[in-house]
């Protein structure tokens, strides 16, 4: 076996041989030399001195925590830097032998095409059709081209049956192959996906990836930046960029990634995590929810619905017939297919939103007859975006805005703060403003925000979506750890999130309970799982082959030392 | 994302049997025809025009509820705090007719409050009430019964440039988006216990105690207009004339409804120029007090 740092000399030494072959050649796609830059107004360089290559054909995956450069190296090799983003940048981008800052905007857009991570930021149009051919109307082209390059883009993704729609009416998974379809239309020859599989579930994220595949097969280059690796890895990218730091780290094949960087930092099949983590110690083993005693387990519901429907409009239903309760020590995770539901159920249990049928209890209350504020104070809610919560000039008074609305003392309150900072690792942000953070932070004060409320059971949106792994595993450790609740329910389309943490499971299916039960019964079900547009992972089919070893699932690091 | 309004196309109705251009146009003529007038007979045909649109959209009463109440309300509102205070018709008449005459029993630092009750200002208020009523019942049938996809295009066709006009399409659709991100600030306050009819204290207090709406709210409006532009620049908007995809085409009865859009238009400023339709009080009324 070859030891890590010959591995390490030799892929350094690729790279080399990558740049010296990249300045002898002008027919590549895409040559990075010796890039940096620097925003106008942060201190230290974003990315420091990358050189790279990309191929045609070829899938370049780039992998890094939040904050380490991938998405200001995007914004570089598609003209945004230095165009919208100002800053100090050096180094060169060359595409197909041209230097791209001599290019205008409409020049890089028809051999770039970027497709940005929530494709609700990229659309623009009403109707799919005039989504897709906004770039091509831009370029001046003729009606019947357009047409005809709208039909190819849409019929190539499959989703020609989506033509007539309007934009804002479909789900997740469709909005993000009609940016795509938007993009391939201008027939760039270099694709740009940063994070594209964020915001959709696993089967839509993997109609994705095999879409992207198929590019690479047609001989597109693609780069794609995202969090979700070993997902990106079922589609066999010639090559993985790992960056840290504003640098990159590692360049090289796939094989190579998982013995170069610390599987804590970077979400890898769960066997290679497993072959890796035998060489560490074991795991400490989390308490979850250690304030809730077996005295507790048995009584009253904490949250029940009873027949639950609901609709927006008068003659939609969007839940039909909900019925559970929510009961003391339960850590549930919710899973579904993007707009299954899954929020509006949750919305119920906080009394955002009232049923149409059926009733709501929560501590035994009637939501219909107890306002939010009160109910808040029960059950704390972590909104999916935080932008639409953050609002103080200081993380600190962010923090302070919940307890102190909800009367506790002085002391508690900075109490509560300094202990929801330290669970989401921003204790030296106290004095910040939210709004200046990365988005991964924010996301972070928002969950502290609730945190710091105390409430008796905590509800997550997505509380992983656009969060790197190490951060997401060490606040999902911490918040079970936590003594002040006495449930947990979070959504997510993180099918090894659910397996991990929860010890019940929920499968929402167009308004819908489809299944309820221990992870366990739920997630082996492979069948019903595919039904509900939900993927098995590697560390899901490892956890269910030593089930009957272990009696319950466990993390990939845990199954090292069974 | 920007959403849209929520637009449909209803059977039978008479604003969707046109071209939206023709309809825009005959829409701004009906609007600023109505604006030039305060003479209550004047304003009429208007009123009627605007209930024969209104009657005749297939708009929904449930689907316009709120919002006619609420613009209905405010029109009220003003129309009798006008009548009250008797402020803001002094512009159109010089002489008042009094019916009667209200004195509060108290003082207040040597100030007695005093009703008037007059002719003009009773004309005033109806007179203020049909005008503002029949522009609002026009304005609000019109995201109702525009279809969204051809606002850019409309605009473009209206004679204005390429990025007026796309400017103008993502205008109208960024109020309803402005709507949906208020109310989701304000259920992701209220889930931290923030009850905004609870608010209290002073005047400034009370506005310093929005900022937990107000704020959010706008960095999120600012956030997504720098998404749309990077989403525009990133496909090469306004790089040169653009094509657009959807066409227009004007029918028989597209250019009838503007013929008549623009004949009540110059009908109009010709009565204006003749002295015509300026605030009108019955003279017999006026006889009596």
């Amino acid at each position: 076996m070859i030891p890590d740092w010959i591995n390490i000399v030799l892929d350094s030494l690729r790279l080399r041989i990558d740049n010296i072959n990249a300045m002898a050649s002008t027919s590549l796609p895409l040559v990075v030399d010796n890039l940096s830059f620097r925003y106008r107004d942060r201190q230290g360089a974003a990315i420091h001195n990358l050189s790279f290559t990309v191929n045609a054909g070829e899938v370049l995956l780039i992998a890094g925590a939040s904050g380490c450069g991938k998405t200001t190296l995007v914004r570089c090799i598609n003209g945004l830097i230095p165009r919208s983003y100002k800053g100090e940048m050096s180094g060169k981008i060359l595409v197909f032998g041209g230097e791209v800052k001599d290019w205008k905007l409409s020049q890089i857009s028809q051999k770039i095409g970027t497709v940005l991570q929530d494709p609700e930021r990229q659309i623009l149009g009403t109707k799919v059709v005039n989504e897709v051919a906004f770039g091509l109307e831009n370029l001046g082209m003729p009606r019947g081209e357009i047409f005809s390059r709208v039909d190819e883009s849409l019929n190539f993704l499959k989703i020609s049956h989506l033509r007539n729609r309007d934009t804002f009416s479909l789900s997740g998974g469709e909005k993000q192959k009609v940016a795509l379809a938007g993009i391939l239309a201008m027939r760039p020859s270099i694709i740009l996906l940063d994070e594209p599989l964020a915001s959709l579930d696993p089967a839509s994220a993997q109609d994705t990836l095999d879409a992207v595949r198929l590019l690479a097969d047609q001989g597109l280059s693609i780069l794609m930046v995202e969090h979700r690796v070993e997902d990106v890895l079922r589609i066999k990218p010639e090559r993985v960029m790992f960056m840290s730091e504003g640098e990159i780290r590692y360049l090289g094949d796939v094989s190579g990634l998982s013995k170069v960087v610390n599987y804590r930092e970077v979400k890898l099949p769960a066997e290679d995590i497993v072959e890796r983590a035998k060489l560490d110690p074991p795991p400490v083993e989390i308490k979850v929810l250690p304030g809730v005693t077996s005295s507790h387990s048995s009584g009253e519901a904490l949250v029940k619905f009873e027949n639950v429907a609901f609709g927006y409009e008068s003659e939609v239903e969007i839940l039909h017939g909900i019925n559970l309760q929510i009961n003391r020590g339960d850590v549930i995770a919710v899973l579904g297919p993007n707009g299954a539901g899954k929020t509006t159920f949750v919305k119920h249990a906080i009394g955002l939103l009232k049923p149409k049928s059926g009733k709501v209890f929560v501590g035994g209350r009637d939501t219909t007859e107890a306002s939010v504020a009160e109910i808040a104070s029960m059950l704390g809610y972590v909104f999916q975006s935080p932008s639409h919560m953050l609002f103080a000039p200081t993380v600190r008074e962010e923090l302070a805005f919940g307890p102190t609305n909800m009367k506790h003392t002085k002391e508690q309150i900075e109490l509560e703060v300094k202990e929801a900072l330290k669970i989401v690792n921003l204790s030296d942000k106290e004095k910040d403003p939210p709004l200046a953070l990365s988005f991964g932070q924010q996301k972070r004060v928002s969950i502290a925000a609730i945190l710091a409320m105390r409430s008796r059971i905590l509800v997550m949106d997505e509380p992983t979506a656009g969060q790197d792994y190490q951060n997401y595993m060490n606040f999902m450790d911490s918040i079970l750890q936590m003594p002040a609740f006495e449930a947990i329910i979070f959504i997510t389309h993180d099918v090894d999130l659910a397996a991990i943490y929860a010890n019940r499971v929920l499968i929402i299916a167009d308004g819908r309970l489809i299944a309820d039960g221990k992870p366990q019964d739920v997630l082996r079900d492979f069948d019903r799982l595919k039904a509900n547009r939900i993927i098995p992972t590697s560390l899901l089919a490892l956890n269910l082959k030593r089930l009957s070893t272990t009696g319950r699932f466990m993390r990939a690091e845990a199954l090292a030392h069974i | 994302m920007l959403v849209a309004w929520r637009y449909r196309i209803r059977e039978n109705s008479f604003i969707q049997s046109f071209d939206p251009r023709a309809w825009v146009i005959f829409y701004l003529c009906c609007l600023v025809s109505t604006l030039s007038f305060w003479d209550v007979r004047f304003l009429l045909p208007f009123f009627v025009i605007a209930m024969f649109v209104l009657l005749t959209s297939g708009v929904q009463w449930h689907e316009i509820r709120r919002a006619f109440l609420f613009i209905v309300g405010f029109v009220f509102f003003f129309a009798i705090l006008t009548f009250l205070t008797g402020r803001g018709g002094t512009e159109v008449y010089k002489q008042e007719h009094l019916i009667r005459e209200f004195r509060a029993s108290f003082s207040l630092l040597g100030w007695t409050p005093v009703l008037k009750i007059t002719v003009e200002r009773a004309f005033f208020a109806i007179s203020q009430l049909v005008r503002v009523t029949s522009i609002a019942v026009m304005t609000i049938l019109i995201p109702y019964s525009l279809n969204p996809a051809y606002y850019g295009i409309t605009f473009k066709g209206l004679g204005l440039p390429d990025k007026f006009a796309y400017a103008m399409d993502l205008t109208m659709r960024f109020i309803p988006t402005f709507g949906r991100d208020f109310q989701l600030t304000m259920d992701a306050q209220r889930a931290r216990g923030y009850e905004l009819e609870k608010i209290s204290g002073g005047l400034i207090a009370q506005v310093r105690k929005l900022g937990p709406i107000f704020v959010p709210v706008t960095i999120h409006a600012i956030i997504g207009s720098e998404d749309i532009i990077d989403a525009m620049d990133l496909r090469a908007f306004g790089v040169g004339p653009r094509t657009w995809l959807d066409v227009l085409t004007y029918q028989t009865r597209d250019r009838i409804l503007i013929a008549v859009g623009v004949a009540i238009l110059s009908a109009s400023i010709v009565v204006g120029f003749m002295g015509y339709g300026k605030f009108w009080v019955p003279e017999a009324l006026m006889g009596m007090f």
